[in-house]
């Protein structure tokens, strides 16, 4: 029975996060947590191969304590198991060592036929950490899918690159990033949610994945992280009827020169 | 540092970043070296401004099949930065050369410079929201977006260094049925004007409000990332935003549109943006040069008619 | 139907109601599951707001001192509001700050996460981001719930799902709500610094104040309220929504002008809004309450039963949601069969003094609805306080010639003693 692992990052809602106006940095205090957007297509399209190929689906994530509020989300959405690399070194890592980690983990976990992941995370959207695994653990990866499907032991995925697609076969194993539009992910059942509950979950920390401390430190130092503030004119019309509105507007395209 | 380095799988967007690479060359005295896969760009490439070229010549035709071969020679000549073509393709052989050399990856830089001597990126966090300002420390990658520098003048009198490799290319993988997209729609990458459709838009019979003011603006139709991507009101291409097209219109017109981070992130470089919405807290507004709070239902046929009748 | 489907009890929220009940019964070994449309417990939740700390005593001895509160109100305001004038009476107890404090001001989100998670450590399972989209009722009794294409079944059935009850109406309790007998509230919650919050209403340390506000509604029945967190304030207005509608109001408008008033905006000022909320609340107290709360299979508690009370100078409504969710659970744990535990829930609501509470008051709304009570006294004590306190050198009229002449202008002595003998009536 092949084996489909699902990556999945647990990231900060972008929606929550408010800018100081004094001094633009970030204020993530109210800021709720989930699994990155795209992320959770992978999820859905591990499910939906599973269920047509008849595969095992585990999830495997890396993140802090924090994180095991997502280990249940992501059971709920239909993986038999989860992996979780339990460890505050999440908070300082970049691509890079997140990489090395899943990696490990992945070797550690024993069997995967393939590897899906999403094609960016939301917060970072640093588009490289699928691929990085895939060239670490020698395997080949197919970024960017909008399609997919398993037949036998090979992966026949069709690829959307800006101007052209192509469709890309590769034996197991393999790594697939995919597009939000391969799939729809379904909103989790009663049943679903009360089932996550008893799926097992598997916990390392780094150290028990043997990493060198090379290998768990950021390549580069992050500077700043500042709030991006456009400064626009601002003038909105609001009051007045329609008619108004629309004369206001119109006289100030015409003196920017646009009308 | 030995050499800044740059490739792409299209000689035009190499091109673009050699005019990055010359800036940089100035200022850390390294010299610029090319990457191509095509010996007949090699010439461009050296008029262009790269010092040395290095062709890589293997027999399979997908760029993405050489990513060890050009990691082999990074490892083996260690450059000091190695900018890339932030193509999707270009995404995918970054991430692969990086984590072969075990170096970072910045990933669509918005800016590069030096500081203190050292190169220092910018790039866009939590779908626009923030800038990451990063110092970068030995050997790393850099993906440079398309179109983020313009092509240099040619200098055909330019001499450089030729150098031509043979590699094995890898053929892991068997690619096929390689079908161009066919664009439905302008291209909304280049339009001068632009009138953007959002969720506000009831339904798919209102479109025609758009398609009217626009055709008096003389303006192309492009989308948020719903419209597109969940509606199906416009093809994919049309979309505006992080994950989809970044524009650089004279004007930006929005109906409809809330203005969520990562819309606002494609419409940044717009000299003019403007808003239609019926909620006056709606983020679009603190994005707008200007803008109506009002309902688009009977605010956009009446500024239609006043565009028609100016 | 497999054993993994059927659990002693189900409750529909996890609100405090919910939460609270599960907590009993999962404490007494009884297999719960609580299911919650919104994302976390709390989610769709808003409040005023403050919580009595009975209740949480009354669940479980203790329970305050963990839970996660703001400040203990010392102070009780009340505050009526003129054009440009305010009149307080401001109440300064500090027997409220005992050894368990009689209230706290809350905010909702962490509280009710709190209080599910209390629920969940002893054994209730929570299954969030789900809603239950009906009951299943065989021979008359209620059995389950559905949801989505899930069936769940259990002995009983706990509606703890909220204002507008979709259970309650499900089992035929109560029909869906009018426009009378809800209020709509909405509140910001304003960031301002703790010293800030301590100087500006009187306040050392941890302690806090809430305000009930009159006269802020612009004519429409309803009043305003504010409550001191730890370094916020919650600022808001409930009213009934037709009257509103009626004058031509928006909900909004009339927020902002209350914002905006002199005697409130200094409160405020200088604070960042960090969220916005809105809900609906229920205004009939006793009357709003279904004539049955229960039915085979079935119970409603919280504010699903309508348990809350407005006296003008009060408001309550967590403490009720937890005193009923405790009710149902010794109900449940002390039946015989599923047709006793309504009739036993209704003894409970008795012996906790939920119901002779309600019934108290029962006539409050009454007064609450009178006209004039936003529209007019609260500009009339305004114009008697000016007069009292007006120095201009002129010589002012007879005191009691003059505020009779104010109260004249106001309202007629008919109306007056109309109002007076319903007020006194319905105390």
């Amino acid at each position: 029975m092949p084996t489909i692992i699902a990556c999945y990052k647990w990231v900060l809602d972008e929606q929550d996060i408010k800018i100081n106006p004094g001094s633009l940095d970030l204020d993530t205090s109210r800021a709720k947590s989930k699994i990155s957007d795209y992320d959770r297509n992978a999820i859905e399209e591990a499910v939906v191969q599973a269920e047509q190929s008849g595969a095992e689906v585990a999830s495997l994530t890396f993140g802090n304590s924090k994180a095991k509020q997502s280990l249940k989300d992501a059971l709920s959405r239909g993986p038999a198991k989860a992996y979780w690399v339990n460890d505050a070194l999440a908070d300082s890592a970049d691509a890079f060592v997140t990489a090395n980690v899943l990696a490990a983990a992945l070797k550690k976990a024993g069997q995967y036929d393939v590897i899906l992941c999403g094609e960016g995370a939301s917060d970072t959207y640093a588009q490289q950490v699928g691929p990085r695994v895939a060239t670490l653990l020698g395997i080949p990866a197919i970024t960017f899918v909008s399609e997919m499907k398993i037949e036998g032991d090979k992966v026949i995925a069709t690829r959307k690159i800006g101007d052209c697609t192509e469709v890309v076969t590769s034996s197991f194993p393999v790594l697939v990033t995919v597009l939000p539009e391969i799939n729809k992910p379904r909103i989790p059942s009663l049943k679903q949610v009360l089932g996550a509950a008893k799926k097992p979950i598997t916990e390392w920390s780094a150290a028990d994945l043997g990493l060198a401390a090379e290998q768990t430190t950021a390549k580069n130092k992050i500077k700043s992280i500042k709030g991006f503030v456009m400064s626009r004119k601002n003038v909105i019309y609001k009051d007045g009827t329609p008619a108004d509105k629309v004369a206001g507007l119109v006289a100030s395209l015409k003196k920017e020169g646009v009308l | 540092m030995a050499g800044i380095w740059i490739y792409s799988e299209d000689t035009i967007i190499t091109q673009q970043i050699i005019t990055l690479g010359r800036e940089l060359a100035e200022k850390l005295q390294q010299p610029v070296c090319a990457l191509t896969l095509y010996a007949q760009d090699a010439q461009t490439l050296i008029a262009a401004g790269a010092d040395k070229v290095i062709v890589m010549k293997g027999d399979n035709p997908w760029p993405e099949s050489y990513a060890e071969a050009i990691a082999a020679q990074a490892e083996a000549q260690q450059p000091g930065v190695f900018f890339i073509g932030a193509t999707l393709r270009g995404k995918d052989l970054a991430a692969k050369i990086a984590a072969k050399l075990q170096t970072g990856l910045i990933t669509d830089a918005q800016a590069v410079r030096v500081v203190d001597g050292a190169i220092e990126t910018e790039r866009m966090l939590y779908g626009g929201l923030a800038v990451c300002t990063e110092v970068l420390s030995g050997m790393n990658v850099v993906t440079i977006p398309p179109r983020a520098y313009d092509v240099p003048a040619q200098d055909a009198g330019r001499s450089g260094e030729i150098v031509t490799v043979e590699v094995t290319a890898a053929a892991a993988m068997a690619v096929g049925n390689v079908c161009p997209i066919v664009r439905k729609g302008a291209d909304i990458t280049v339009a001068e004007k632009l009138v953007c459709v959002g969720r506000g838009l009831g339904k798919q019979e209102d479109m025609q409000l758009a398609q009217d003011l626009a055709a008096a603006m003389g303006a192309e139709l492009c989308c948020t990332r719903s419209v597109a991507e969940d509606y199906h009101w416009l093809p994919n291409e049309a979309y505006v935003g992080l994950s989809g097209q970044k524009v650089k219109p004279v004007i930006y017109l929005s109906m409809g549109v809330s203005g969520q981070v990562q819309h606002v992130a494609g419409i940044r470089d717009s000299k003019l943006i403007v808003a239609i919405d019926m909620n006056e807290n709606a983020p679009i507004f603190g994005a707008a040069d200007y803008g109506i709070v009002g309902d688009l239902y009977q605010v956009v046929p009446l500024l239609t008619e006043a565009i028609k009748n100016k | 139907m497999s054993e993994e489907e059927k659990f002693d009890a189900i409750v529909v929220g996890a609100g405090p109601a919910g939460s609270a009940c599960a907590y009993l019964l999962a404490k007494e070994g009884k297999s719960v599951l609580v299911i919650e449309r919104g994302v976390s417990a709390g989610s769709k939740n808003v409040t005023g707001g403050r919580v009595y700390t009975y209740a949480l005593e009354l669940l479980e001895p203790g329970l305050h001192a963990e839970a996660p509160l703001q400040r203990k109100v010392v102070r009780e305001q009340i505050m009526m509001l003129g054009e440009k004038s305010g009149t307080t009476v401001d109440y300064v107890d500090y027997s409220f700050n005992g050894e368990v404090p009689q209230s706290y001001t809350v905010l909702r989100a962490p509280f009710d996460e709190w209080l599910a998670g209390k629920a969940e450590e002893q054994g209730a399972m929570i299954a969030a981001g789900i809603r239950v989209d009906d009951l299943i009722i065989q021979d008359g009794k209620v059995v389950g719930v559905k949801a989505g294409e899930d069936e769940m079944y259990a002995d009983i059935v706990i509606a703890a799902d909220g204002v507008n009850s979709f259970m309650a109406q499900k089992a035929g309790l109560r029909n869906d709500i009018t426009a009378h007998e809800v209020g709509v509230g909405v509140k910001e919650i304003i960031e301002l610094p703790p010293e800030v919050i301590q100087q500006r209403f009187n306040l050392t340390g941890d302690e806090g104040a809430a305000r009930l506000v009159l006269g802020c509604t612009e004519g429409t029945t309803g009043g305003g309220f504010l409550y001191t967190n730890k370094d916020t304030v919650s600022l808001g207005v409930i009213f009934a929504p037709e009257g509103a509608a009626k004058r031509g109001k928006k909900i909004h408008e009339i927020f902002q002008d209350f914002k905006m008033h002199p005697a409130i905006y200094p409160l405020i000022e200088g604070g960042a809004t960090v969220e916005y909320g809105a809900h609906l609340v229920s205004e009939r107290g006793w009357k709003g309450v279904p004539k049955k709360l229960y039915r085979d299979g079935f119970v409603a508690i919280g504010d699903a039963a309508g348990f809350v009370l407005n006296t003008g100078t009060i408001i309550r409504g967590i403490d009720l949601a937890i005193v009923s969710g405790i009710a149902a659970a010794r109900a449940v744990l002390g039946a015989k069969d599923s047709a006793g535990v309504g009739p036993a829930y209704m003894q409970e609501l008795e012996t906790l003094n939920l119901i002779p509470t309600m019934k108290l008051f029962a006539g409050f709304p009454e007064i609450i609805d009178i006209p004039r009570i936003p529209a007019v006294y609260p500009a009339m004590a305004s114009e008697i306080m000016n007069f009292m306190f007006k120095i201009d050198g002129k010589v002012p009229p007879k005191m009691t010639k003059e505020i009779l002449r104010i109260v004249r202008k106001h309202v007629s002595y008919g109306d007056l003693l109309a109002d007076g003998w319903k007020g006194v009536r319905n105390i």
